[in-house]
Formats: structure tokens, sequence, C-alpha cells
């Protein structure tokens, strides 16, 4: 990789109170790339994410995002330098039908004359034609997903950070998913880095992979470098006793 | 007494919807910053004040005034929330309590200081008058109170729904957290909406002085029918507030026609009890 990283975040801490939940972490993204992070439940990727879009302010460490310094911007400003993201939870606008939720997002870039077609082609791209007069509080998991990653991608980013957005989908579910963000990627030519737990995801579209154990980076790789590292494997089962039988 | 009954139940309709607007303002600012505005009461008095100064400086009616009355408390809010409110967003309810409460009391004892407690009131309007219908009386200031009540509510209506700010708002509503990571100025947006409720106490004010009078403190009977409103109403649903307001306004004239006009704080008070009781999320109110 020649290319300057798109994202770069260097020796990233976060404390809360006593508990290092993100430690000394350093990681790049590089443009147009997919890349993973993963890591056993409470490793602290959630956390990264947090730091990194501003929501939390890291108790020390930098975040560049195309060179420019974002350490605790707020998120509103991050998001207008071309980064969005989505959260492992749903965090739709239960309030707001699904073509509503996505034009808030498209207003980032829009302005009234424009706002409509930008929504037009974002609810053509993510398949949700037959829903935009739907309330989001009526709709389930998998379709808020896609509402989701609309709404972010109305905000046209260069770079989306996806928060576990394949927990809780079904095998068809999950493979339209991934497809469409191949799509979205290739496309658009828009850098992913993606959080998640189901492997079937991870290995299927990140072409590389940062692996966090306990709030530090354990290992950096391609998926089957990783698949097959003693480290992340130890991570995630736990230490082989030599002497078992 | 049929007569009676349909009479004193036109003019709290009407009544209703101008509560309905005051309403408005104290529904849309606690639905979107989580505060709740004691003070908005006060607001209110403070725009029937102004519209009396400029009423009688400039020679024009009532309903005029909130030509410069609007601008001028879309202003006072946008300071008030930059001075105040914006502070106490990431404290504790009673801090925003403390605060609002006080912003009141400072309110009624200013009004107390600049106009005295003599109760003032505008001249006449250009709609005094009424509209006879049947047995019916119909006052004209009332109703065209109602109508542009009704005007503006529309309008605020259409603003949530298809503007980029309204948007924003309601956005910011729901998940501030999420609106502000898809790009919304979350400052920017509770300002604006603490001015726009600001606002309209301002077209409430110009309107309550064509046909009522203004003291120092009037402006807790408005907050605590707004609140009562608001309680009755729940969040979310702007016909729900404007039916809302139409039964406290009812309630009140039916009351002040068939009881004694004394006792109409305790029909509304004993409503607001009964709906925090049974339904503590309105009859209206989104889940």
């Amino acid at each position: 990789m020649n290319h300057p990283p798109k994202l770069q975040v260097n020796n990233l801490t976060v404390n809360f109170g006593n508990l290092m939940a993100v430690n000394n972490v350093s990681l790049e993204v590089y443009p147009g790339e997919i890349a993973g992070l993963i890591g056993p439940n409470g490793a602290g990727k959630t956390t990264t994410f947090n730091a990194i879009t501003g929501l939390i302010i890291p108790s020390s460490g930098k975040v560049f995002f195309n060179g420019h310094d974002i350490t605790g911007m707020l998120p509103h400003k991050i998001c207008r330098l071309g980064m969005s993201r989505t959260f492992q939870v749903i965090k739709a606008f239960a309030h707001m039908t699904v073509e509503e939720t996505v034009r808030v997002g498209a207003y980032n870039r829009c302005n009234e004359k424009n706002v409509y077609k930008k929504v037009d082609q974002i609810i053509k791209l993510c398949d949700l034609a037959d829903l935009r007069d739907k309330l989001c509080s009526d709709l389930g998991l998998a379709i808020l997903r896609r509402v989701e990653l609309a709404r972010a991608l109305a905000t046209e980013p260069e770079m989306l950070l996806l928060d576990e957005t394949g927990a809780g989908l079904n095998q068809t579910e999950l493979l339209s998913f991934m497809d469409l963000l191949r799509k979205i990627n290739m496309e658009y030519s828009i850098t992913l880095l993606v959080v998640e737990h189901v492997m079937q995801m991870v290995m299927g579209v990140c072409s590389r992979i940062v692996v966090l154990d306990s709030g530090e980076v354990i290992a950096t790789g391609n998926p089957e470098s990783i698949s097959t590292n003693p480290k992340v494997i130890e991570a995630y089962l736990g230490k082989r006793v030599p002497q078992c039988y | 007494m049929l007569d009676m009954t349909v009479q004193s139940i036109i003019t709290g309709l009407m009544m209703g919807v101008i509560y309905a607007l005051i309403t408005l303002g104290i529904s849309i600012v606690f639905g979107v910053l989580n505060v709740v505005n004691f003070a908005h009461g006060d607001f209110v008095m403070f725009s029937m004040y102004l519209s009396y100064m400029i009423g009688t400086a400039l020679v024009w009616d009532a309903v005029q005034t909130p030509l410069i009355t609007i601008p001028v408390l879309f202003i006072f809010g946008f300071i008030v929330y930059y001075l105040i409110i914006d502070r106490t967003l990431r404290q504790m309810y009673v801090v925003q309590l403390a605060v609002t409460v006080g912003l009141q009391i400072f309110m009624r004892s200013m009004a107390l200081i600049i106009w005295k407690a003599q109760p003032r009131a505008l001249q006449y309007s250009i709609i005094q008058g009424n509209i006879q219908i049947g047995p019916y009386t119909i006052l004209t200031s009332r109703l065209v109170a109602a109508i542009i009540s009704l005007i503006f509510i529309a309008g605020i209506a259409w603003f949530l729904n298809k503007s980029w700010a309204g948007s924003a708002m309601r956005a910011a509503s729901d998940d501030l957290d999420m609106a502000s990571l898809v790009g919304v100025n979350y400052r920017r947006t509770y300002a604006l909406t603490f001015a726009i409720g600001s606002a309209l106490t301002a077209v409430a004010g110009g309107l309550l002085m064509s046909f009522q009078q203004t003291d120092p403190v009037g402006g807790i009977r408005f907050g605590f029918l707004s609140w009562c409103v608001l309680a009755l109403a729940g969040l979310g649903s702007i016909p729900g507030l404007i039916i809302s307001g139409m039964i406290v306004g009812v309630a009140e004239t039916v009351t002040i026609t068939f009881f004694d006009p004394r006792s109409r704080l305790l029909v509304i008070y004993g409503i607001f009890i009964l709906v925090l009781w049974f339904k503590p999320r309105g009859l209206f109110g989104r889940k």
C-alpha cells in the first residue's frame, strides 16, 4: 500500500475510570479497502469506533482522517469531512419514515432543491423503495440495518464505519448485505472499516483484519493469516493446555 | 341551559386553539431538548407586555404586534438558550429545573419592576364585535385568534415534516448521537428549537392581547395551562395537541359558566392529575 492511509489511529487510549477500555491502539485503513476489526466481547471495538467518530474523547492518542487531525472533534464536523457510521444496536429514528430518515443524512451535502434526488438514489441503491413511507418503528431488524446504512450513505461519506451490521441476520439477509457492502465499496469507492462477530462476513468481505483483545491490537493481517494465528485463536478460545490428554 | 352549554363550548374551543399554540412551544422544546421550560408561561407574559408597549407606542392593533414581537422573542430565545440552557444539558434534571424556575422568577420580577403590578390592556382591537349565529355569539377577536393560531400550528407541522431544520429537530429528538453522526449540528438545532418555541409565545401573546389584559403574575397561569395541555396530549402528535387544548379550553369555560369562575383552575388541575394518573403518556402520546 503506497497510498497514505485514509484513517490513521495513533496510540489511541480510552480510560473509563480505572478501566482501560482501549490501550495504545494503532491502526491504519487505506483508501478503497474493506478492513475488519474483530475481537472477543469487551475487546474495545465499539469504544474504538466511538473515539474515532467523536462520540467520546480519547484519554490520549490521535486520530487522523485524510491527514486531518480529528481527535475530539464534534461528530457532525467529522461527518462533514466524510466519515459516518452505524451502530451495533439499532439507532433508527423511530418516529420518522424511511424516506425522512434518509433525508436527514442527505442534508449533510444537499440543499432543499437536490435533496430528494439524492434520497431517491440512495433508497434505490439500498433496495428500500417499497418501504419509503413506512415508520422505522414498524420495521424489522434486517430492514433497519439497511435503513441505517442508507442514512449513513446519504451523507456521501468517503469512509464508513460499520458496527456489527451482520448481527442477527439470517443466511439470505447476510449474503445480500455482504453484496451491498461490496457494491458500495466498488462502485462508490467508499472505504469501509467493519466491526464484526459473524466470521463468514469478516472472511468474506474484508481484505485486511485487525484483531483486538482486552483493548490491545494482537494481530494484523489478511483473513487467512488471521484465522491461523495462534494468538488470535488463544484470544477467542483460551490457551491450549499441552498435557491435557 | 342547552344554549348556555353550546355557547360555552364554542368559546372554549376557540380558547383551546390558542392554548394549543402556547403548548406547541413547550412541546417541541421538551420533545427535542428533553428540557421542560418552566418559564414558558412567562415568555407568554413577556410577549403580552411587548405587544402592549408596541401597541401603545405605534398605535398598532394587538394582532399586528407579532410582526415585531416574533423576531424579538426569536432572538430572545436564542440568547436564553446559549446563555442558560446550553450549559445545563449534560447536567441532572434538577439543574435544568432550577435554572428554568429561576428564569421564571427573574422574568416575573423584572416585569414587576418595569411595568408595576397594575394590569395593562390595549385600547380597542379592530377585530371587536361578534358574529351571531342563531342564539350563539362568536366573539370575532377570539375567532380571529383561533384561526391565526391554527395557521401557525399548521406552519410548524409543515416545517417539522418538510424542511431541513425540521428534519434535524425530529432526528435529534429521536436519537441525538445518531443525528450528530449523520451531520446534524446539535447545538444549532437545539438553539433553533428553543428560539422557535419562544417565537410561538410572541404569536400567542399578540393574539391574547386582542381580548385580554396582562399582569406580571399571569405567566404562571399560562405555564400551568400549557403543562396541563401537554400532559393531556403527550409528545409527538400535533392534531392531538389541538384536541387537548380544546378539551382544556372547554373544561375551563364550562366551569366558568356553570360553577364558580374561581374554580376553573381546580377543574384544569383535576384533569391534569387524572391524566398523569391513568395515562401518563397522554391521550395521543407516542410510544
